[in-house]
């Protein structure tokens, strides 16, 4: 039986889609059979993100509702035997679905996949209440300041209290040269705040924008991001894998320096 | 028929308005008519009598009860007193003492509390763990902290003076201990997540002293301080 994993984070704008487009894709490039649901009803992107928002038809609530089959619904991420994604409705809202449907669609989904991962939306309303609903563990991201990691400490709150157990962090957009200056939170600082296992950090990188702009996830690329992504999937799925040194894109001559 | 005597009855008892200015054998004499008039209205029925208006001494309620008893087929089973000031006493004497049970009983709790998150006990409390910005303790009695107190505190919220605050790491947005408020210097300028762990490193206590919160390092002095 599979995992159901919800990306999460309370705050808007911190990479919860990106996160979950890269962490899915990543998982399938590792060979796992990988469901992705958007679970942001009225403000669908996870599809954009991913380049496949033409082969939508149906949809969660289509499934919900009933009105087709779940495989129907289901878009085909190219290029991978055992990866799909199931779009959010556009016309909608958070109503249109309740937590009790949602569980008995993860507990379904989990029978046939090895990992179903739910794309979060923001705040904590019944959009919340959803996505976490039928969620095993949970991946909350954020970003390195102090409205994303408040954020983040009620969102966990939350999630204890409905006894998800597994709670990873991800922070998302780190920039080393701030960090040194003193002017950005390191990830250990959050991590002294948060208090939860961290399974990621994700440096500030343009090519970020690249990849949604042209909408292919850039997991297990050779760009920094790409590799740090890498990693986070390889965690997820149970392999330890060092951190990064997000600092060290100087090579030999920095480094050389360094210990003079 | 004057008026200096006016009975109230309810189901369970009298309430017994006399005027001030009258003389108490008007008023004996009053009660007597009055009581004569409604005894087949009242039957012997067992009620309760409160005296109201007028202050009468100890001899002169026993006189109107006779009245009452000699007049009517009622008993009256008890004296509901009306002593402000006795009440008054009870009150603030019962208050102390139920005060002083919350800030000397105490619970745990063990766990983060996060941004949202709020702890209310009737009793002082001890918690293992953080209590994060955004997090609010509220405690009648006293608030130990074993960990980072960084969120909103309120020690003796049922207006005990004398309740503290002491955590390991003592760095909250507010402090509140009775009716008296302190709250964090504003950070201008300064990175709003930079903790001042140098300053904050040592366990700290945070009570009241006149109208004041003061904040101090945790010394035998002070603890020798404590009123619980």
């Amino acid at each position: 039986m599979g995992e159901v994993i919800v990306v999460t984070s309370g705050k808007g704008g911190v990479g919860k889609t990106t996160t979950t487009a890269n962490v899915g894709t990543g998982l399938a490039k590792l060979e796992k059979k990988v469901v992705l649901i958007d679970t942001d009803i009225g403000l669908r992107n996870l599809d954009v993100v991913m380049g496949l928002e033409n082969r939508i038809v149906y949809n969660l609530v289509d499934v919900i509702e009933g009105t087709c089959k779940i495989n129907q619904a289901f878009i085909k991420v190219k290029g991978y035997n055992n990866f799909y994604l199931l779009p959010s409705a556009q016309t909608r809202d958070k109503t249109a679905v309740t937590p009790e449907q949602m569980k008995k669609l993860t507990d379904q989904l989990k029978e046939e996949f090895d990992y179903v991962i739910i794309d979060c939306p923001a705040g904590i309303e019944q959009g919340f209440h959803n996505a976490i609903a039928g969620a095993d563990r949970a991946l909350v991201v954020t970003t390195p300041e102090v409205s994303a990691v408040r954020d983040a400490d009620r969102i966990i709150g939350l999630l204890e209290a409905n006894e998800i157990k597994q709670i990873h962090l991800i922070v998302n957009r780190l920039r080393m040269d701030m960090v040194k200056r003193g002017d950005m939170m390191s990830s250990e600082d959050v991590v002294e705040i948060l208090a939860i296992p961290l399974i990621g950090v994700v440096p500030d990188d343009e090519n970020i924008v690249i990849s949604t702009n042209q909408g292919a996830p850039l997991v297990g690329n050779s760009t920094l991001a790409g590799r740090a992504y890498m990693n986070i999937c390889k965690r997820v799925d149970g392999e330890e894998v060092p951190f990064l040194d997000l600092a060290g894109k100087g090579g030999l001559f920095s480094r050389l320096f360094k210990k003079n | 028929m004057s008026n200096a005597v006016v009975i109230k009855g309810t189901t369970y008892g009298f309430s017994v308005f006399i005027d001030e200015q009258a003389e108490f054998s008007v008023i004996s004499a009053e009660m007597q008519e009055k009581f004569k008039e409604s005894a087949r209205f009242f039957g012997n029925a067992k009620m309760a009598i409160s005296f109201e208006g007028k202050h009468l001494t100890d001899e002169e309620q026993r006189q109107l009860l006779d009245v009452i008893a000699e007049n009517s087929e009622v008993h009256i089973v008890c004296i509901i007193e009306h002593n402000s000031e006795a009440e008054e006493m009870h009150k603030r004497s019962l208050e102390e003492r139920l005060q002083a049970l919350d800030s000397s009983n105490g619970q745990f709790y063990k766990g983060n509390l996060r941004s949202g998150q709020v702890l209310e006990t009737e009793t002082s409390i001890i918690i293992i763990g953080d209590v994060n910005q955004g997090a609010t303790v509220t405690s009648k009695g006293n608030i130990i902290v074993l960990g980072t107190l960084l969120g909103n505190v309120y020690a003796g919220a049922g207006g005990n003076q004398n309740a503290f605050v002491l955590a390991l790491e003592l760095d909250p947005v507010q402090i509140r201990i009775a009716d008296t408020i302190a709250r964090a210097p504003d950070k201008v300028g300064k990175m709003l997540w930079k903790r001042e762990k140098e300053k904050n490193k040592e366990p700290k206590i945070a009570f009241r002293s006149g109208d004041n919160i003061f904040i101090e390092p945790v010394s035998r002095t002070v603890l020798n301080d404590i009123k619980l």
